[in-house]
């Protein structure tokens, strides 16, 4: 901003609008056919538009199924392992399912596969990609009352997929050690509970009795987070550990997920405005080892999102003209107080105005890196922890006068557990909303299933944090002011009497 | 019963802070908008003892109390600067003549030598008289072009090694988010940094980077700090970009939410290929400022003005109509050579009596 406030001084800051669509109404494939379709300003037919999506769905899937890159002499195509593909019910993933399925899984028969291994199972063309593939969806249901269970709704909606396994979780299992099991992870001798009340640092104990249900522990959990931000955070972060740890335990080397380029557009401006700038890169794609001991099967899952060159006008006019039924995604209570929703209403307001502007925010995101190491894994959401944020977040927002209370990445002792949360999942511990608390009070609140092993497995280095510091008298001289525009401005944040 | 101050532990609460939403008393609201200031400044390692820094003082809020801190703080921890305060004159009647009057108070107030610059006598323009050439619709165009100009060739006058600018947490955070939408890699790279310096101009820092514009009208109004908070007349109706309402809905939903994304923007920068390929910055082969181009910015402004096509350093089309008229006449009015500093002050300054 300039000096004089206005922002318009930024020469450039102002974004263009172009017209509608380049040149001719005619489609910009075929060059025959009348338009049926504006995709960021190009013109398409019908007959032109699906093969255009099933490309960009190639395009950015199959580069990356073979667990080496592909050199420059193309080989065929073959994954490690088998495949999942979650499914929420919502526009991305149903597009997802089905361009997956018939790129890959139809018109493929038990005997089809037999008479090929006859004539040569050897020769590529007569091998599946993927010997096997399943469809996980997570019911969020009991974490929010009123909300109605759809297992059975799914389970139907994608019974035209027979060769699909159905591989239906629950939110709650990440709480539920019996499930922890079945996935091939370690159970821990305790579980992980924290004082969630606490402004500046969570106090960390385990707790000997597990016999708290799912549920309880789940809900628990969701309404001690200090922020409808929070809330809407931390479901999608279980529902990732819930699909990785059952990409593992499945042996499928590929998760797909549904994310159009418009909700991938969504996720990362969400990410960066909720902290987490350190792994934009895993929001666009990842390659996810679990920080518990590898499978004996399955090191490595790669994460991909086949969707994210097609927005999600694209997706609602593929799924119209092939007559796929959205059943629609639960939507997280939160509106107006959640930074997730925001966002969304945001970037899909955006779009019809400035329609390049999600591939632009993609495309941007794709050429960043991480600026420092990562010191370890988040023992919440296993994404790479960023060195020194604790100092940094003391530095810059000072919560407390007294040194010895400062949270530092050292531990001299198992206290807390701030170090070993990434930047984003402290702050949806920490952060607080400006309408006060909205934290149901109680003290110790458990945490899912995976932490408490990765905590004690976690490895810690220590540097030294300081903190002392020194108040000295000021003395200044005071004038008038316009108080009336300034109590305008901060009039929300004074309490009671302000006279000085 | 009231609530005691989260920090002290003693002191009657008497505001939520806007940052953090601790219920917290006003000295210890002084104490901790200072210290992350100093923070700040001690981090990055912003100055040097003896250190001559100048303040870009428009008379708003952001640099008002900005003038105000840099002095507490300098005296506070002996960082030894020598600090001015530089001003611009965009010659705008009845806008900037009050402005300025707020900033000559903060030069005695605040014991700081002053500098003002006016467009006029660097561009031969004011303002008023651009407007009234262009009309209101690029206004700000050139004012923003020439007043970062200016900024530099007043700091130059005053041989100071480091401009300070009221720049403040939300315009950091606006940024980042702005140049991500409009795909803008280099300037999301640069962003973030508290400090920028080009290959021969002044050092240019923000130690506002992690300071929220409401603490600063807070810290404003329990100071009784006086600023002027008059919009430019001249100022675009479309005033607040899509970024800025956003930003603001952000903060609303979870306060941490400007600090997050300053934190997000620091945390990841632009990859090696990609840098590769960015533009060289070069030297404007008539007036020497830096520049991507064989011009500069301000003098292809400028020569459209003087030639009387404004609009050719605007738009391509304007551009290419200008050139086909030939080369700029020699009797073109151009803006004085730039010189950086070299030691001593080339101009005599204003010191308070
Ligand atoms: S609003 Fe006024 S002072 Fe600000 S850039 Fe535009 S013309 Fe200049
Ligand atoms: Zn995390
Ligand atoms: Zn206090």
């Amino acid at each position: 901003m300039s000096a004089c406030g206005n922002p318009a001084t930024e020469t450039d800051v102002l974004m263009e609008r172009r017209p509608k669509f380049d040149k001719s109404r005619d489609c910009v494939k075929c060059k025959t056919n009348r338009g049926n379709i504006v995709i960021r300003h190009a013109v398409y037919c019908k007959e032109c538009f699906t093969p255009l999506v099933s490309f960009k769905f190639r395009r950015s899937l199959e580069p990356f199924v073979n667990e080496l890159p592909q050199g420059p002499r193309r080989k065929a195509l073959k994954a490690s392992g088998d495949l999942l593909l979650a499914f929420s019910g919502g526009l991305g993933s149903t597009v997802l399912l089905d361009l997956a399925y018939q790129a890959y899984f139809a018109n493929r028969h038990e005997e089809d596969r037999t008479e090929n291994q006859q004539g040569g199972k050897d020769h590529p063309r007569n091998a599946p990609i993927w010997p096997k593939g399943s469809i996980c969806y997570v019911e969020i249901c009991s974490a929010f009352p009123g909300m109605k269970d759809r297992t059975e709704k799914i389970r139907t909606a994608i019974a035209s997929y027979g060769s699909l396994d159905f591989i239906p979780l629950r939110l709650e299992d990440a709480f539920d050690n019996s499930w922890w099991e079945s996935v091939g992870g370690r159970p821990s001798p305790s579980d992980l509970e924290v004082d969630l009340s606490n402004e500046e640092i969570f106090i960390s104990f385990f707790s000997k009795e597990t016999i708290v249900d799912p549920v309880t522990s789940l809900r628990t959990f969701l309404s001690n987070l200090p922020t409808h931000t929070a809330i809407s955070r931390a479901v999608p972060t279980l529902v990732r550990i819930l699909l990785l740890y059952t990409a593992r335990s499945t042996g499928s080397s590929h998760l797909l997920l549904g994310t159009s380029l418009t909700s991938l557009s969504v996720s990362l401006i969400s990410a960066i405005s909720q902290g987490a700038g350190f792994t934009v890169r895993e929001e666009a794609q990842e390659e996810w080892a679990s920080l518990d001991v590898p499978s004996p099967t399955r090191k490595s899952v790669r994460v991909i999102r086949p969707l994210r060159d097609i927005g999600m006008k694209e997706c609602a006019i593929l799924c119209w003209w092939r007559n796929l039924n959205v059943i629609g995604k639960e939507k997280i209570p939160g509106g107006k107080e959640d930074i997730a929703n925001l966002t969304k209403d945001f970037i899909v307001g955006l779009e019809k105005d400035y329609p390049s502007t999600v591939s632009t925010i993609a495309r941007t995101c794709g050429k960043l890196i991480p600026k420092a190491g990562s010191a370890r894994k988040c023992i919440l959401c296993e994404q790479p922890v960023q060195q020194g944020i604790q100092d940094w977040k003391s530095r810059t927002s000072i919560r407390t006068l007294d040194a010895a209370e400062t949270t530092s990445d050292v531990i001299e002792h198992s206290r807390f557990i701030s170090p070993y949360l990434c930047y984003a999942c402290h702050t949806t511990f920490t952060s607080r909303s400006s309408r006060g608390s909205m934290q149901s009070g109680t003290t110790s609140v458990r945490l899912p299933v995976w932490t408490g092993q990765h905590l004690m497995d976690a490895q810690w280095e220590g540097t030294n944090g300081d903190g002392g510091h020194e108040q000295k008298n000021e003395v200044w001289e005071k004038r008038r002011a316009k108080e009336e525009d300034m109590k305008n401005i901060i009039g929300d944040f004074l309490l009671g009497d302000t006279s000085t | 019963m009231p609530k005691t101050c989260a920090l002290c532990k003693k002191s009657r609460a008497i505001l939520k802070r806007p940052k953090t939403g601790q219920q917290i008393c006003k000295e210890c609201f002084f104490y901790v908008f200072e210290t992350e200031v100093h923070n700040t400044i001690t981090e990055s390692k912003l100055f040097q003892p003896g250190d001559r820094v100048a303040i870009g003082a428009s008379g708003g809020k952001d640099s008002t109390v900005l003038a105000y801190v840099m002095k507490t703080l300098n005296e506070r921890y002996n960082y030894g600067l020598n600090l001015f305060l530089l001003s611009i004159d965009e010659g705008i009647t009845g806008y900037r003549d009050d402005s300025l009057e707020t900033v000559k108070r903060n030069q005695e107030q605040y014991d700081m030598p002053l500098k003002i610059l006016s467009y006029d006598e660097l561009y031969g323009w004011t303002m008023d008289a651009i407007v009234a050439e262009v009309g209101r619709k690029n206004n700000c165009t050139f004012c923003g072009v020439f007043r970062r100009q200016a900024l530099d060739r007043g700091a130059a006058m005053l041989n100071v090694d480091h401009i300070v600018t009221g720049h403040n947490a939300d315009d950091i955070a606006e940024t980042v988010l702005m140049n991500i939408m409009r795909g803008d890699i280099a300037r999301l790279g640069r962003c973030t940094l508290i400090c920028t310096q080009g290959e021969d101009t002044i050092r240019r820092s923000k130690p506002f980077k992690y300071t929220y514009e409401k603490e600063i009208v807070m810290y404003a109004y329990f100071k009784k700090l006086d600023y002027f908070s008059t919009e430019c007349i001249y100022s675009p109706d479309a005033y607040r970009g899509h970024a800025r309402t956003f930003l603001k809905g952000l903060e609303a939903a979870r306060p941490s939410a400007i600090i997050d994304i300053i934190h997000s923007g620091e945390a990841f920068e632009v990859s090696e290929e990609v840098k590769a390929t960015q533009k060289l910055q070069q030297t404007c082969k008539r007036c020497g400022y830096m520049s991507s181009n064989e011009l500069c910015k301000a003098c292809t402004l400028l020569e459209g003005l003087e030639r009387g096509m404004a609009s050719s350093g605007i738009t391509e089309r304007a551009r290419k109509r200008l050139e086909a008229e030939g080369p700029a006449p020699d009797s073109l009015r151009t803006i004085p050579f730039f010189k950086p500093p070299s030691g001593n002050p080339t101009v005599t300054i204003e010191v308070p009596s």
